[in-house]
């Protein structure tokens, strides 16, 4: 499922959001972004400047009020509420700040579910395959203990586990460690970077960590609704000041 | 081993999680499932008493009675003014009875195999009815007569089950069985001989074979059949045929077609008691109206903790809808955790709703009449098409309770449920 090297992933041009009500509130002007298979993307920028609303557009969980959104070559406009839900199953992996585990459900039955949920039942290969992914996050004592038990480190491991089990091409992670204290934080990104180069998948996360950021291959900077990409020099002079 | 491998792939998970979110729930659970229950138990038991009291009420008056009574046709009234005797001298306003050209069925033969052959029709028997009066020495008593093969008799108005003492079955020739108060009031037992005298005026000496009690106050003598010809001096003749159905409620029907079928006087139990059917009617209607409204307050409560449970799940739906569960699965999931407490529900109300159904039956009662059985205090009756019913509308209104919060489910927004 994974794309081949340097394959767009995310295509993105003109993306506008405004948020409706009594007074139309806009968040996003005219993003154009580009993610290509195996890119590791840090967005930066402050509260509210729209980060978590492109995390939305560009996961198909919300559509952009103007501008195209192409996600693996696909127009998200131009698909229905389904189809919408068959991408995100099958092209898309989301980590958020709180892990999202089911708590009724053990790490393993939580990794397993975008395969559940795509077929009703993983095979042996898919089973496999993501007790692999557990043993490499660290997990496989874990697997079969519900989510209450687990640290939050484990649960975001696990999230980031049932992210990759679809063998998604993009994985959208919304301040992923935000939760997490520094250590826990630090090893949660590490193994989302491992897993990037590993598994060839795209990687887009917002962030408020400078240092984490400073990591990625590109740092894209959300301001006043409007993006641009900063070099790692300006980033460091942006964390300096 | 695991159950759910049984499962159609297309619903395992939506099964497996609505599962899950039972057995999660724990007190939410038990108290949606007793909801359910306590529904059900209400039906069970407002259904059980008041159909075991209607069937008690029907069985005391129907039991006893023939359902359809085929007679002569009755003159129809004529204006006395048209009359030959009357015409020019008395006002036409006034009217009286035609004779009745017929007194008694000749071809009762024919109405038999007729009757015989309509659906619902249990037994049919041809019988001579008369007044008449007893005596044992200068002490006439009145009562009517019933002449009657007996076990022919036995399928329309049960006299064994009912007899004191002596026999019916059997009866012969120059026998009667009579009711307990008639021969308290006669001052005789079994074996004493009677004179029992009909509107024809013939006496007919006949030996007391048995005496019964319904416990409805003086009833019928019973003879046979060809003594009650003899005594009402109608050779081989009847004047009246008896018609025991299976569904008496379904009485009317057969009456009518046998109207339609006969020249004769046809007439349904319900006709004859049209206010004790009103009654029942309207006990039926109060039955189903307390039932109904059980359910729809129980779906209520329902509805309201499915509610609560789909919002305290929001963040859930939120994150299943964005790693690709479909809305048409989260639906899904709601309704099968719905449909999951219908049925817990309502299958351990029905069980203990015929629990409490079965100990009301056992208090008894002194018998009401003389020889008879102890009868139980709740006339409560066990019927498993009521309680299946009970069942498959619980399971129908919790299940649409389960519908308005499992589409506000669906339709949620994912990324305003993570919110």
């Amino acid at each position: 499922m994974n794309s081949a090297p340097g394959q767009l992933v995310i295509e993105t041009a003109g993306l506008q959001k405004t948020y409706g009500g009594k007074v139309p509130t806009p968040v996003l002007f005219g993003i154009d972004l580009r993610v290509r298979a195996g890119e590791f993307v840090a967005i930066i920028g402050q509260s509210g400047s729209g980060k978590s609303t492109l995390l939305n557009i560009l996961g198909a969980l919300d559509v952009p009020t103007e501008g195209t959104v192409k996600i693996d070559g696909v127009d998200i406009s131009t698909l229905t509420e389904d189809g919408l839900a068959m991408l995100r199953s099958k092209v898309v992996g989301f980590v958020f700040q709180q892990h999202f585990l089911l708590a009724e459900l053990t790490c393993l039955e939580n990794a397993l579910l975008p395969i559940i949920i795509q077929t009703g039942a993983a095979t042996a290969e898919e089973t496999e395959w993501i007790s692999k992914l557990l043993k490499r996050v660290g997990l496989e004592d874990q697997i079969d203990k519900s989510p209450d038990t687990m640290s939050g480190g484990q649960n975001q491991r696990c999230a980031i586990v049932r992210a990759l089990a679809n063998r998604p091409k993009l994985v959208l992670a919304d301040e992923p460690t935000g939760n997490l204290d520094s250590r826990s934080g630090e090893e949660v990104f590490r193994l989302m970077r491992e897993m990037s180069t590993e598994i060839g998948v795209a990687f887009v996360m917002v962030t408020h960590d400078e240092r984490l950021a400073h990591q990625a291959d590109r740092i894209l900077l959300i301001e006043d609704g409007l993006m641009r990409q900063l070099t790692k020099e300006e980033h460091r002079l942006q964390m300096g000041s | 081993m695991n159950l759910a491998q049984f499962l159609p792939l297309r619903i395992r998970f939506e099964s497996q999680l609505a599962w899950r979110h039972l057995r999660s729930g724990g007190n939410q659970t038990w108290l949606t499932v007793a909801a359910v229950a306590s529904g059900v138990i209400v039906v069970v038991f407002i259904m059980g008493l008041i159909f075991g009291l209607q069937k008690r009420l029907s069985s005391l008056l129907t039991d006893s009675i023939p359902h359809v009574t085929i007679r002569v046709p009755q003159g129809k009234p004529i204006p006395f003014g048209d009359t030959p005797s009357g015409a020019g001298t008395i006002s036409s306003s006034l009217s009286e009875m035609q004779a009745p050209q017929r007194k008694n069925i000749d071809d009762w033969r024919t109405v038999l195999s007729v009757a015989s052959a309509i659906p619902n029709v249990r037994a049919v028997t041809p019988a001579v009815f008369g007044q008449g009066f007893a005596s044992k020495g200068a002490n006439p008593v009145g009562l009517t007569v019933t002449g009657a093969d007996p076990t022919q008799q036995e399928l329309i108005s049960p006299i064994t089950k009912n007899l004191i003492s002596g026999h019916y079955q059997g009866l012969a020739a120059d026998e009667v069985v009579i009711e307990y108060q008639n021969a308290k009031d006669l001052n005789v037992g079994v074996g004493d001989r009677i004179r029992i005298t009909s509107i024809s005026g013939i006496p007919e000496p006949l030996r007391i074979a048995g005496i019964y009690s319904k416990g409805q106050g003086a009833g019928s003598a019973y003879v046979t059949l060809r003594t009650g010809q003899s005594m009402l001096s109608i050779g081989n003749s009847v004047n009246v045929v008896y018609v025991k159905v299976f569904d008496i409620y379904g009485a009317d029907a057969v009456a009518e077609r046998l109207s339609v079928l006969l020249d004769c006087d046809v007439k349904s139990w319900s006709s004859e008691f049209p206010s004790f059917v009103t009654s029942l009617r309207a006990q039926s209607a109060s039955a189903y109206l307390i039932s109904g409204f059980t359910l729809i307050a129980s779906s209520f409560a329902i509805a309201s903790v499915l509610i609560v449970s789909v919002q305290r799940k929001s963040k859930q739906i939120g994150i299943l809808k964005s790693i690709g569960a479909r809305s048409d699965q989260i639906l899904l999931v709601f309704m099968l955790e719905g449909l999951g407490i219908a049925i817990a529900g309502s299958v351990s109300g029905a069980i203990t709703g015929m629990a409490v159904i079965y100990l009301l039956s056992l208090p008894k009662q002194a018998p009401l009449r003389f020889g008879g059985v102890p009868e139980p205090v709740f006339p409560v009756t066990l019927d498993p098409i009521y309680i299946l019913a009970a069942m498959g509308a619980a399971i129908a209104a919790t299940v649409l309770a389960a519908m308005l919060p499992a589409r506000s489910a669906a339709k949620m927004n994912p990324v305003d449920a993570l919110r």
